[in-house]
């Protein structure tokens, strides 16, 4: 508890694109380009890291928005996935050495009933141009893991390259 | 200027597809009217000679030599992209690029890689990549009775609305990756012609023998399905994010794998009239 106290985070604001939609909050980074859903319990938890509230803070404010009791490790799993997903400021970081319950074993603790209001932030990595379309890749284009095969011709060597100059 | 712009042009063409402005020239003046066929629904001839990609095409012909073929070449500004002895693949390329391109670079529209269907007044999504059987559950739902929209692209405006980008259906041969054309009236379809709401985002994929028992995702979770086969995803997220918020306010999202695309083809349509 006093550990909890000391520990104030602060969300990070800067290059991102933040979208709420239906209790969800949806986050772009423009710097990783990762794109992040953030349910109604992490998106709590996230707006109220202010770098002036501490953890048991957090936590009580939870409590009020959802209007029922929240324990403490459902607050440091929101804070160890947005630490996870860079959106926490760095200098804030304060989770180092805190091994959090895992989501399973939270359900698992707190009941089913309430999996709902164990927070959850779900990513991707935003696609390029490239790897949405359907067809192979030309010269230069990227190739390898998702991105699309090289074209009948050409060799894939992270770009994909005419083997014939 | 670049070596390519040094060549001998026999012909050129400007021309605007979803606000962007794309040159073609070409080294064989009747290629011009061959390439027609492969430039992007709805784009229209243009006056303007300043454009924002300028494709090159070459074609080879036959050599000097008998029984001797030279290779057709397709540049997209100053990067090669095709060189090849086969000038279809070398317009199925062009075709690609330049719809890639439009994509990507479109003002006013969100262009999501998805196949698309209409059914009763909403758009039925289903985001996917290559090889994750869209076009045929897009073929089974037309069979059905929903109506094309596309198998290619969902072209989004910024309310959220589904307009038509009705280009042949392309069906792949087995495991091949080549593709075949189909007009949607081989499967007994018709085109769809004014934009929809979204109904429903499927996010599926094909497995042999799969059930389709698909599980619902909440709307943040289906606009992330979306945005991962939005073209425009990281050149323009602030719009993408705004014009995928509005499309899946309002649908359900599922997602699940499928087996054979006629039985879950069934239960989509089922599903949405609930």
């Amino acid at each position: 508890m006093e550990r909890t106290r000391r520990i104030v985070p602060m969300a990070r604001k800067d290059e991102l694109v933040i979208q709420e939609v239906s209790g969800e909050t949806l986050v772009y980074d423009l710097k990783s380009h990762e794109a992040h859903c953030l349910n109604q319990t992490a998106a709590l938890v996230w707006k109220h890291c202010d770098g002036r509230l501490t953890v048991a803070q957090v936590m009580e404010r939870l409590e009020r928005e959802l209007k029922s009791p929240v324990s403490q490790e459902v607050v440091w799993l929101a804070l160890d996935q947005l630490e996870k997903s860079d959106l926490l400021e760095k200098g804030a970081r304060p989770l180092a050495g805190y091994a959090p319950v895992s989501r399973r074993a939270l359900i698992r603790s707190l009941g089913i009933a309430t999996a709902v209001a164990v927070p959850l932030v779900t990513s991707i990595v935003a696609p390029t141009a490239a790897q949405t379309g359907s067809k192979c890749g030309g010269v230069g284009a990227s190739c390898g893991g998702m991105n699309p095969e090289c074209c009948k011709g050409l060799v894939c060597d992270g770009s994909c390259f005419d083997p014939a100059g | 200027m670049d070596k390519i712009d040094r060549l001998g042009w026999a012909g050129g063409m400007s021309l605007t597809a979803y606000g962007v402005r794309v040159g073609v020239r070409v080294n064989d003046a009747a290629m011009l009217d061959a390439i027609r066929s492969y430039l992007p629904v709805g784009w229209k001839p243009s006056p303007v000679s300043v454009v924002e990609r300028l494709y090159s095409l070459i074609h080879g012909g036959a050599g000097e030599r008998p029984g001797v073929r030279r290779f057709n070449l397709l540049y997209g500004d100053i990067v090669r992209l095709a060189r090849t002895t086969d000038l279809e693949e070398m317009l199925e390329m062009f075709e690609s690029d330049l719809q890639l391109h439009v994509a990507e670079a479109a003002r006013r529209r969100v262009f999501i890689h998805a196949g698309v269907v209409g059914w009763k007044g909403r758009a039925i999504l289903i985001p996917g990549r290559s090889l994750s059987g869209k076009t045929t559950l897009v073929a089974a739902l037309v069979r059905l009775g929903a109506t094309y929209y596309s198998d290619e692209y969902a072209v989004m405006d910024k309310s959220g609305r589904v307009h038509p980008f009705p280009k042949p259906l392309q069906i792949r041969e087995g495991a091949s990756t080549k593709q075949t054309k189909h007009s949607v009236e081989e499967f007994g379809g018709r085109v769809g012609h004014r934009p929809l709401p979204v109904g429903l985002i499927i996010s599926s994929r094909y497995r042999s023998g799969a059930r389709w028992r698909p599980r619902p995702l909440s709307t943040g979770q289906g606009m992330l399905e979306l945005l991962a086969n939005t073209v425009s995803a990281r050149r323009n997220p602030r719009a993408a994010l705004s014009a995928l918020q509005q499309a899946a306010s309002g649908a359900q999202t599922l997602k699940g794998e499928r087996g054979e695309a006629a039985n879950a083809a069934h239960a989509i349509l089922k599903r949405l009239e609930e």
